[in-house]
């Protein structure tokens, strides 16, 4: 999954209009970055690319694009 | 809805339906939740839902699947593990909530205390008994004081199994525990009624246990079924839901060729068709049909509609290892007309809608065709192969049932002599004279234990003749049934040709010398019998014996009910006018004389006319 692809399906994880998110927003701004979504997140990291992303991993992550970033890079040393 | 909005929606339910593509459900779940309430005439139902675990994806995927099934919940949910503290110290929270369902969400992590081991037989038997207390207390206490209906799930097996195999069969195995605790919970749903298993021990193999539960979602979020396992288990749940509130579908529409056999019988005759055990693809045919079959002992209605020869289709059935016979049917057409005019047919002959329609058909041309002329019709994608048409009806939880009663038995019967029953009136001139044939019989009186199961199931699947649609829970029918506040009835009506059952209900509340109609229904098998009359007779029975003066009845229109908009106008109700919100009121001034109004429909040795309310009410009182 590409970056683009990456944010369109964070669009619709937290259901915004597609190509709203540009990667530089803060995780803690986003009105529905919830529990529901994070599940999402993490579902869906595992079903896109085969690797768990555990939420001490995801606290870490301050902007969508750290998101990005940890998914590529769990599914690189995966 | 305009036309866009529905394809919209048809696509969102689509995505709700088996197989279930579990990420495309995750991503766009807010999307689909948005498009589902735009929905018109959702019913609104309060769900408690009471965890063991984590319990915000249930909730999430619970929303959508009872979205989809026409039902808006609103949900209460206690903290993590908070399930049985909420109840016994009676949460405010909670109680202000008034759930008319509560979920508990419980599994096997949730067993207080497994037997230790080489525990003998007798010492994990108290075991037993003390987990049953435990959860029996609760499940009282939200019974009597909450006056909810229960879902329980019972358990699943644990991850496990330190004993390996020996943990099935030793007394003290975890596995060997958790199936009795199983057992034990399916022998209180036998005995309670408002209570039903979610099945989760089936669940959970369907799914696969690897999948089930994932111990990383256990770690992280303390989730006890994963995501992807949460929408069947949501899906399970919703399809209890819907079968509380009348929603599941009654009637089963199936194509013959390569549907029911193989081959085609207008081409190849009976003795060539692909049926029975001597064929690998003829025993796939035969397990369908005996699917069907047990389905329709069960009380759902068998149709036919195919593109054939009328009596070759017909012949089909004379095959010797066909287990489905013609009289199995209650409605067939087999012509070369298009489909959907042929279900709506089938609809109108056996009076039901057409959203209580599953339509089968192994040609994916004929089955487009008919979801898309006929929106309301459940037209599974079963594939082309006999050997997963049984599998895909399974999974779409299509039939659920909250309790199979002896009306659900002898439904098929009814539809089939009700085919007598118009083939009789064709021979009458008059219409008097063909009532005046049926010799009918009816048995009316006020709500007694042994109907209330049947009572419950009529109020929430009647949706034509009935004056206000309103739905009532089992613990609401058996409440009004002990409040003599509230005058009921319910009709059973019998002809020569068999016995209806119970098919019509009224529910009036007593403010006075008033009574006001909250609910009036009648199954649409018997229109046109003047049943209504006798319900009409033998209310005004009541009122006369209780000093009520005067009846008021609701009629709140329905997109269904306007069979009856002028139903209290043609009892000689007057008009008080429309009033906000709550429909159309009329009035009728219960006169000191009456003379009944109907004419052919005798009231049976056993009918409880004459029974008080108060004795009645006290034999409700002493069963529930």
């Amino acid at each position: 999954m590409n970056r683009d692809e990456f944010l369109l399906e964070m669009d619709e994880i937290l259901d915004l209009p597609p190509g709203t998110l540009r990667g530089n927003e803060k995780l803690e701004e986003l009105q529905n970055w919830d529990s529901t979504s994070l599940i999402t997140f993490i579902a869906l990291a595992e079903s896109n690319n085969g690797v768990f992303i555990s939420p001490g991993q995801i606290v870490t992550c301050a902007t969508v694009a750290d998101l990005l970033r940890l998914a590529q890079t769990e599914r690189s040393t995966s | 809805m305009e036309s866009d909005a529905i394809t919209t929606l048809q696509s969102v339910l689509k995505s709700l339906r088996f197989p279930f593509v579990v990420a495309d459900i995750l991503r766009k779940r807010q999307v689909m939740k948005r498009e589902l309430l735009k929905q018109p005439n959702l019913i609104p139902t309060r769900i408690a839902i009471l965890g063991g675990s984590t319990t915000t994806e249930v909730k999430s995927m619970l929303e959508l699947f009872l979205l989809a099934q026409g039902i808006q919940p609103t949900f209460y949910e206690s903290g993590y593990n908070r399930y049985s503290e909420d109840v016994q110290f009676e949460n405010p929270d909670l109680w202000n909530f008034k759930p008319n369902i509560v979920l508990i969400h419980i599994t096997w992590h949730n067993i207080s205390e497994f037997p230790g081991l080489l525990e003998d037989e007798a010492e994990v038997e108290q075991r037993v008994r003390r987990e049953m207390a435990r959860f029996e207390f609760l499940w009282e206490k939200i019974h009597t004081v909450l006056g909810a209906l229960i879902i329980q799930n019972n358990f699943d097996l644990p991850r496990l199994r330190p004993l390996s195999n020996l943990e099935a069969s030793s007394s003290f195995g975890g596995v060997n525990f958790v199936l009795r605790l199983n057992a034990e919970f399916a022998s209180y749903a036998r005995n309670h009624s408002r209570f039903l298993i979610n099945d989760i021990l089936y669940l959970s193999a369907q799914v696969g246990h690897a999948e089930w539960f994932r111990s990383t979602y256990w770690y992280s979020f303390h989730m006890a079924v994963s995501p992807t396992a949460t929408v069947a288990l949501a899906h399970n749940v919703a399809a209890i839901v819907k079968a509380v509130y009348g929603k599941s579908k009654k009637c089963l529409v199936l194509d013959l060729d390569n549907t029911l056999w193989g081959g085609v019988i207008g081409d190849d005759g009976v003795q060539n068709l692909i049926l029975g055990r001597d064929h690998p693809v003829g025993e796939a045919f035969l397990d369908f049909q005996r699917y069907v079959k047990g389905l329709q002992r069960r009380g759902v209605i068998l149709a036919v509609c195919s593109k054939n020869d009328p009596e070759s289709a017909k012949e089909g059935f004379s095959h010797p290892d066909s287990v489905l016979k013609l009289e199995d049917f209650s409605a067939f057409k087999a012509n070369w007309d298009p489909k959907p005019d042929n279900i709506r047919a089938i609809a109108a002959e056996l009076n039901i809608g057409l959203d209580s329609i599953v339509f089968v058909d192994d040609n994916p041309a004929e089955r487009d065709f008919v979801a898309e002329q006929l929106l309301e019709v459940a037209v599974p994608n079963v594939g082309a192969n006999v050997s997963g048409f049984a599998h895909v009806l399974e999974q779409e939880r299509y039939f659920e049932v909250e309790k199979v009663v002896q009306d659900d038995l002898n439904r098929s019967a009814y539809y089939s002599s009700n085919l007598e029953r118009s083939a009789g009136q064709s021979r009458f001139s008059d219409y008097g004279e063909f009532l005046a044939s049926l010799e009918m019989t009816a048995e009316i009186g006020p709500f007694v234990p042994v109907y209330l199961e049947r009572i419950t199931q009529l109020i929430n699947k009647t949706n034509q003749f009935n004056l206000t649609t309103r739905r009532y829970t089992s613990g609401q029918v058996v409440a009004i049934a002990q409040d003599p506040g509230f005058v009921t009835l319910y009709g059973r009506l019998a002809d020569k040709f068999g016995d209806n059952g119970l098919v019509s209900v009224l529910i009036g509340q007593v403010f006075d010398d008033t009574v006001q109609l909250d609910l009036w229904l009648m199954s649409c098998r018997v229109l046109k019998r003047e049943m209504e009359f006798a319900m009409f007779d033998a209310l005004i029975e009541q009122c006369q014996q209780r000093g009520i003066r005067k009846i008021v009845g609701t009629y709140i229109p329905s997109k269904k009910n306007g069979m009856v908009a002028s139903h209290y106008a043609g009892l000689g109700f007057r008009s008080m006018g429309a009033t906000s919100g709550s429909g159309e009121l009329w009035s009728y001034d219960v006169p000191a004389t009456y003379s009944p109004r109907t004419r052919y429909i005798r009231p049976t040795a056993d009918t409880l006319l004459a029974t008080s309310p108060s004795a009645d009410n006290e034999s409700v009182a002493s069963e529930a």
